[in-house]
């Protein structure tokens, strides 16, 4: 117990570090700090259709940060949401444009497609690493760059909206995911990500899979000699991490959206990974790192508008977190020689 | 005929020389870290910092030379909190390296927004780019050839010849030395005495001059101007050449013109009509496949595995030749 | 039970004709003495080899010589002068040099690289490899070390290897050289080679010191033998003076205390039938050589021999974790080489691990996990796929009260315990599996004396259960405590097989050093 308080207080002690380094580069460009922060929770919280739009910037991140921490605990780097996101937004697209199919049904299709646009996506790297060890760090940033100009090449060049800019056809209502609320956009897919961070909680914990994958994650060797098929499970774990990264995309698309548009969601696989790094691989604390990062995104449009500085300065914050987070494992090894060691292993 | 003519010749080659350039700056920084045994993904956000402050640098000072020096200073501070996180700190080098990328990628947005008030890119005469480097006698020389080697700016050259001094670093001087024994067996550096922690610090900071050197010439050589995002992948690209590479100066070269070369030549290609989307994700292609094809190459392990279940297969007959001798080498 | 009683006994040589001395060096780890109150005197010019049993101390006492450790009490002298060696670097400068057992060569580097790392020769600022390799040339034909200079590391085998660690240490002008277990990795020809090449040291005037637990080596090459068991100094004595039998019952030494557990004969049927199965090791070389014996059930069969000959690559070979090269091993009929590891599992095999920390657990899980692996699958576990955390948790109870486990409870993260509760953390999970087979890979290796008995205790209830257990261990003593038979194994092979009952540990310790007991090759094939 008295670890796990620790563990958290560094967090706290790092996420400190981190603001206020932020609010240095704050201040070196020539801002107030306190505007930008005060800026920040008004965009985030400020009424009821600002948090609604904090819910609906999560939403993304929330089930990015999920494909994450499937990757995570199976020792596996999936650097590739990001594309991922993107074929499996798109997918889910053509299927909404493309397949008339009655309501219901036409959604279900639709996210299923995204799921397994999203598998399909990373399957080849996750086959390399699986079979020849080949790095899926490096592989996966790549195949992000191919996703995202592929399915520009697929909506500009071959299913462009006759007459739009550089986005599909609309996607027939049937495919619509519902909304939650009248006076927002916030829809359903803010409760399918909640719903599948409890259910790959539950999994990892609850399950004899689960367990042997987080086994695989942390101890391979010892997993190995369990009897645990080392190398499919790795497989496995990139497949399942990259469909949920699909998935993602099909509830922007599906929800928001309702089309698939040139550069629609930039950024969501990256703050994903963050949120994730940040939870410790833990789907449960994703969910609140993604909202903090659902929150500061949504900020940071009243940002740009309310102040001179731009809105990517959460993204300095958000890597400033992260690389206090990944310096702090040290303090802590200065003390418990081993305490630190796992961290970011998973 | 003529198609052919059009798409292979002087200008497609220089082309390539042109394209090549910067990754291969780049890639030649990341050849200290792996050498080191650092895995270095980080790359990237050096390469962009330094693009971004090499810009600044020219701006401020009107000096292209003044502007480089800014991006590599900028390059060499990531690359030692890269340093500092993970030789010193221990902490996980892809997360670092991740971070930092992100780090650059805001940093340099924001700053462009709070200095210049644009968003997208910084353009315009203030920048005072490196200028084009005429050989004199070039064209007396190699007549029509002269583009081969003359009028490239000066990060080009650098970058050619910094190969065979990074060969020559890794053969000849002593801090090339303990940089490979560093990251190819740590144990024999410590039993000699070596500090593995300075070799990797310093390997580390060579990378960042590199790859700030490679930035700049992205912002002032390659084009004059900075835009979001600039280095678009080439750090990520450089870094799946090292992997195969094993950092090795002559391969990356190799692995670099291969780069340079597919760049140029699926430019070549646009002008024949093909999507310009997909030509764009040609670079990034041809890194997938040469980082899956070449994969089993990096790995020794693997072919050893395969070599031992071959092995298994065979051994049945070879056993009592096995029987006979004490230690079969 | 020596009779010679080191200090009294030993002549006082005066100080300045000995090249190393060392005077009551004491050295603990924790509780363990490792080395307690040694004295060892080389003189200058002489062979000297330093013997016993693995763990008897050889290469702590070389460690602290050379500065790689610090006494904990007594001094040490290099040639007459007193020195504290502070480090490796100290012990250079007095003259001294080290080959440790393990290479620390660069592969991609050439040999003149190699032996020139760290003080490379330069010119205009270049590493000038031209001298480096003239001067590995001179070096190599002055000390008849026969070497080419501008060979990489990579390509060359192992005995020049070591050819190329000593040009290292004979670089740094040594004249005192210590080699750890030289001729571990060596062929026979290698072998020889090499001490023609520590002989042309001697006559040279350097000095050597030479660890070993090869007894003929011993005896062929050194001027001088010192013994060591259990951290302390038995006999220094001229080699001439001794024969084999007087060097193993010094090494052994014939107090064993060992307290043989009590048992009745059993003859049940064969659980595992292991037939002229070879494997092969990191480096590809043969590391076991056809290899057959059995195991029946209620019976302990143990496997002896210095660490290293192979009995790590049976174990894996067993446990489904190294693919085997040749021959079969009949698990209740089913050969294991043919199955992987969960299969090997089903078929009825429970594994302790020799490298506990790697393969035995996850250290920063807790205990009801680490209890959990390799059944999360089955009932009462798992049912449906999910597991019942109560009813592991429950059960991680009983068997930390049952194996005796220090932990404050089943959610204990397993790093956080000692080397010998974390023993019975894997003994615990592995003794509870219903297996016919158990394969125990050093049951009591880091494991306090304590911990020791209850894990034998534990061990011999298995046995009365019905279980076939095969033991593996460096320590002979715990074999002959427990086993009913003993394998004995060198550089590979079953040198041969004793009945427990009537062990006879000198001639275990004859198998171990290599000597083909008379009978032994005989009783295998039986």
């Amino acid at each position: 117990m008295s670890d796990r308080l620790r563990a958290f207080y560094g967090q706290i002690i790092a996420l400190a570090i981190a603001l206020a380094l932020g609010a240095l580069i704050i201040v070196l460009i020539d801002e107030s700090p306190i505007n930008v922060f005060m800026t920040l929770v008004r965009g985030a919280f400020g009424d009821q259709s600002k948090i609604a739009g904090t819910l609906l910037q999560t939403t993304p991140i929330l089930i990015c940060g999920i494909a994450a921490c499937i990757g995570l605990r199976g020792g596996m780097f999936n650097v590739g949401i990001e594309g991922q996101l993107f074929l499996g937004g798109f997918a889910a697209a053509w299927v909404g444009f493309a397949l008339p199919l009655p309501a219901g049904l036409h959604v279900v299709v639709g996210m299923v497609a995204a799921v397994l646009a999203g598998a399909a996506w990373v399957a080849i790297p996750a086959y390399f690493r699986a079979r020849y060890n080949t790095n899926e760090v490096v592989s996966t940033i790549l195949s992000n760059y191919v996703a995202v100009l592929l399915t520009s090449y697929f909506t500009i060049f071959l299913f462009k909206r006759p007459g739009g800019w550089s986005e599909t056809p609309p996607i027939l209502p049937t495919a619509y995911l519902p909304e939650l609320f009248s006076f927002s956009r916030l829809n359903w897919g803010l409760v399918i990500g909640l719903a599948l961070a409890l259910f790959v909680a539950w999994f990892f914990r609850q399950t004899a899979k689960g367990y042997s994958i987080s086994m695989v994650g942390s101890a391979p060797k010892f997993a190995e000699y369990g009897g645990i098929d080392v190398k499919r499970q790795g497989f496995l774990v990139l497949l399942a991490s990259g469909a949920v990264g699909g998935l993602a995309g099909g509830v922007e698309t599906l929800g928001v959206h309702h089309r698939f548009m040139e550069g629609f969601a930039p950024g969501f696989g990256f703050d994903g990974l963050i949120a994730a790094l940040l939870a410790n691989g833990s789907p449960i604390v994703t969910i609140f790192t993604a909202l903090f990062f659902g929150a500061l995104r949504n900020g940071s449009l009243l940002l740009e508008t309310d102040t001179s500085a731009s809105r990517e300065i959460i993204t300095v914050i958000q890597a400033l977190i992260i690389l206090s987070v990944s310096a702090q494992v040290l303090m802590k090894r200065r003390g418990d020689s081993t305490a630190g060691e796992r961290r970011w292993k998973f | 005929m003529e198609v052919l003519d059009k798409l292979l010749n002087v200008a497609l080659l220089v082309a390539t020389l042109r394209t090549t350039a910067p990754i291969l700056l780049v890639a030649l920084g990341g050849s200290f870290t792996t050498k080191a045994g650092i895995f270095n993904i980080g790359l990237e956000g050096q390469m962009l910092v330094g693009a971004f402050f090499a810009v600044l640098g020219s701006i401020w000072s009107g000096s292209a030379l003044i502007g480089v020096a800014c991006g590599i200073a900028a390059a060499l501070v990531f690359a030692l909190a890269f340093a500092v996180l993970v030789v010193s700190f221990r902490a996980n080098e892809v997360v670092v390296g991740l971070a930092l990328n992100i780090l650059a990628g805001g940093m340099t947005i924001s700053l462009m927004k709070a200095i210049f008030g644009t968003r997208g890119s910084i353009v315009g005469q203030k920048i005072v780019g490196l200028p084009k480097v005429q050989i004199p006698g070039a064209r007396d020389l190699l007549g029509s050839w002269a583009p081969l080697i003359s009028g490239y700016t000066p990060m080009v050259y650098v970058a050619f010849i910094a190969v065979p001094l990074l060969v020559l670093f890794y053969k000849r001087t002593r801090l090339g030395l303990y940089i490979r024994v560093v990251g190819e067996k740590p144990e024999a550096a410590e039993a000699l005495g070596i500090s593995i922690t300075r070799v990797r610090y310093t390997a580390s900071l060579l990378c960042g001059l590199l790859a700030g050197l490679a930035g700049a010439h992205l912002s002032l050589g390659y084009i004059t101007m900075f835009t979001e995002n600039m280095s678009s992948g080439r750090g990520f690209m450089a870094v799946a050449i090292l992997i195969f590479s094993a950092g090795d100066p002559l391969k990356v070269l190799a692995g670099c013109l291969l780069f340079g070369f597919a760049d140029a030549f699926s430019l070549r290609l646009q002008t024949f009509g093909f999507p310009s989307y997909l030509i764009l994700a040609v670079p990034y292609l041809v890194a997938l496949v040469a980082l899956f094809a070449l994969s089993y190459r990096s790995r020794p392990r693997i072919i050893r595995e395969t070599l031992e279940s071959m092995k298994k297969m065979l051994s049945v007959e070879t056993k009592p030749a096995e029987t006979g001798s004490n230690h079969p080498r | 039970m020596s009779d010679t009683s080191p200090a009294k006994t030993q002549e006082t040589t005066s100080s300045a004709e000995n090249a190393v001395e060392l005077i009551d060096v004491t050295k603990r780890f924790g509780a363990f003495v490792a080395n307690e109150a040694v004295n060892l005197r080389v003189k200058r010019g002489e062979i000297h080899a330093i013997i016993g049993e693995n763990g008897a101390g050889k290469t702590t006492l070389m460690n602290i010589l050379f500065g790689l450790l610090q006494p904990d009490e007594g001094r040490i002298v290099l040639n007459g002068k007193e020195t504290v060696v502070t480090d490796p670097a100290t012990a250079i400068d007095a003259g001294l040099g080290m080959v440790h057992q393990h290479f620390k060569l660069v592969p991609s580097l050439s040999v003149a690289d190699n032996v020139f790392l760290g003080m490379e020769i330069r010119r205009n600022g270049l590493i000038d490899h031209a001298a480096q390799v003239e001067k590995t040339r001179e070096l190599s034909e002055r000390f008849g070390l026969k070497v080419e200079p501008q060979e990489r590391v990579s390509l060359l085998s192992v005995g020049i290897e070591q050819r190329i660690e000593i040009l290292k240490v004979l670089a740094r002008g040594a004249r005192t050289i210590i080699l750890d277990e030289p001729t571990a990795v060596l062929t026979p020809q290698e072998s020889r080679e090499l001490f023609q090449t520590l002989r042309g040291f001697v006559a040279d005037g350097m000095t050597v010191i030479f660890i070993s637990h090869h007894l003929e080596e011993v005896m062929e090459v050194s001027d001088t033998v010192t013994v060591l068991r259990h951290g302390k100094h038995v006999a220094t004595r001229p080699t001439a003076e001794l024969s084999k039998d007087d060097l193993v019952r010094m090494m052994v030494g014939r107090d064993v205390s060992f307290d043989r557990r009590q048992r009745t004969k059993t003859s049940r049927e064969v659980v595992l039938d292991v037939n002229n199965l070879w494997a092969r090791d990191e480096r590809r070389l043969p590391a076991l050589r056809d290899a057959s014996f059995t195991v029946r059930a209620g019976e302990i069969v143990g496997i002896a021999g210095v660490a290293g000959n192979g009995q790590t690559e049976l174990a894996e070979v067993l446990a489904g974790l190294r693919p085997a090269s040749h021959g079969s091993a009949m698990l209740k009929g089913r050969d294991l080489t043919a199955l992987t590891p969960a299969a090997i599992r089903q078929a009825g095999l429970a594994h302790v691990p020799g490298d506990r920390m790697v393969r035995g657990v996850d250290g920063s899980a807790s205990i009801s996990s680490n209890l959990l692996m390799g059944r999360q699958f089955k009932a009462p576990w798992s049912r449906n796929g999910v597991l019942d955390w109560k009813g592991v948790a429950k059960q991680a109870v009983e068997m930390i009260k049952r194996f005796d486990i220090r932990a404050r409870g089943p959610e204990d993260t397993v790093k956080r315990l000692s080397g010998g509760n974390i023993q019975k953390v894997v003994l615990a999970r592995e003794f509870t599996n219903d297996a016919d087979f158990l394969l125990i890979d050093q049951p009591t290796r880091g494991v306090d004396i304590g911990a020791q008995e209850s894990i034998h205790d534990e061990i011999m209830r298995q046995r009365a259960a019905g279980r076939a257990v095969l033991v593996i261990s460096v320590q002979l003593d715990e074999l002959l405590t427990l086993a009913d038979r003993i394998l004995v194994m060198f550089n590979g092979r079953i040198m041969g097989e004793v009945e427990g009952d009537s062990a006879d540990s000198e001639r275990i310790g004859m198998m171990m050093a290599g000597l083909n007991a008379n009978s032994a090759a005989s009783e295998v094939a039986a």
